[in-house]
């Protein structure tokens, strides 16, 4: 019987090559169960808002709730994203997107405490890690500076539906709510679709490295 | 955001709703006086602007099919990473997955063509 020596090494070449090969499809998949779970989501979110909406059209009359009203005057967006490149990541030409909500020139705080919250929201496992006073601490400076936050938020809400009038439905100040909701969410499908793009290059490079072999 | 009266109004009320000195917005509603030739503009100024980072369309933009079918071509052939496209369910119709723009880029890995020719 004839031993192959060289078996073993290309084995473990192999072996190796299998091991990216399966980690690539398999954050492929995780990223596309992500993103479809992210879209139900959204789909859910949203029509609590449009229900919301036309409760509040009911309530207010369709004349004080429709765009004719919109400020076509120049102004900026309170709420914006910041586009950054991914740090620590071979594949440098990947986006990361994170939402300003109600950040203004004169508001700079709530752009920090938004950021914060944001980032928090898109890495939720840092805050559950260590022990529980010092998630405590947290929490409670967390509160104190979403305290800050807030009022310049409100402000900025309570801007953004004045032009429906003064005194406004509830079921409004709701739909606001759930459209912010929203927003958030898309900033998640917006990053976990260049995540699922990535990881879907990576495996068709692979893909196609094969067939090349072929 | 290219879509409906109802969703644009929503999003606006949620602060990202921009107008420049030159009274362009960065949000167009899609109604029954809308052309093709007008989602199609603002799609394509929308994607070169430098100061939009998302795009979000309303997946089935209800009234035309046809607008439906142009866009399609539109978005299914853009391929940069900023702005995304983000295709977005729409008032009256649920989110198909099947028309997904992204998600039509990537069946290809789960189609009987790829898994034959990687075969061969």
């Amino acid at each position: 019987m004839v031993v192959d020596h060289e078996t073993p090494s290309l084995e473990n070449g192999q072996t190796d090559k299998e091991v990216e090969e399966n980690a690539n499809v398999l954050q492929f998949m995780d990223s596309m169960d992500a993103y479809l779970t992210l879209i139900h989501s959204l789909s859910s979110t949203l029509r609590r808002g449009w229900l919301e909406l036309a409760s509040a059209r009911h309530s207010m009359g369709a004349s004080r709730v429709n765009t004719v009203l919109l400020d076509h005057t120049s102004h900026p967006a309170a709420t914006s994203l910041l586009v950054t490149q991914d740090e620590g990541k071979v594949d440098s030409g990947k986006p990361h997107f994170t939402l300003c909500k109600w950040a203004s020139s004169s508001n700079e705080n709530s752009l920090l405490g938004e950021k914060q919250s944001s980032q928090d929201k898109l890495h939720p496992q840092l805050r559950h890690r260590g022990s529980t006073e010092l998630c405590e601490e947290k929490t409670s400076s967390e509160n104190k500076a979403s305290r800050e936050v807030d009022d310049p938020v409100q402000k900025e809400r309570s801007k953004s539906l004045s032009m429906f009038g003064t005194l406004v439905s509830p079921k409004l100040r709701a739909a606001q709510l759930s459209f912010e909701a929203a927003l958030e969410t898309l900033v998640e499908i917006a990053n976990m679709r260049s995540e699922m793009l990535c990881a879907f290059d990576q495996v068709n490079m692979k893909l196609e490295g094969r067939k090349d072999e072929k | 955001m290219i879509a409906d009266e109802d969703t644009v109004v929503g999003f606006l009320m949620a602060g990202v709703g921009n107008v420049d000195l030159r009274r362009k917005t960065n949000y167009l509603i899609v109604d029954s006086k809308t052309t093709v030739k007008q989602i199609e503009d603002t799609f394509k100024e929308f994607t070169t602007r430098e100061d939009i980072a998302v795009v979000l369309i309303s997946q089935y933009l209800e009234l035309y099919e046809m607008v439906a079918n142009m866009i399609r071509f539109l978005v299914d052939s853009y391929s940069k990473p900023v702005p995304a496209i983000l295709e977005i369910p729409s008032k009256d119709h649920p989110y198909d997955p099947a028309h997904d723009s992204v998600l039509s880029r990537v069946k290809y890995l789960f189609s009987a063509e790829s898994v034959a020719s990687g075969r061969r």
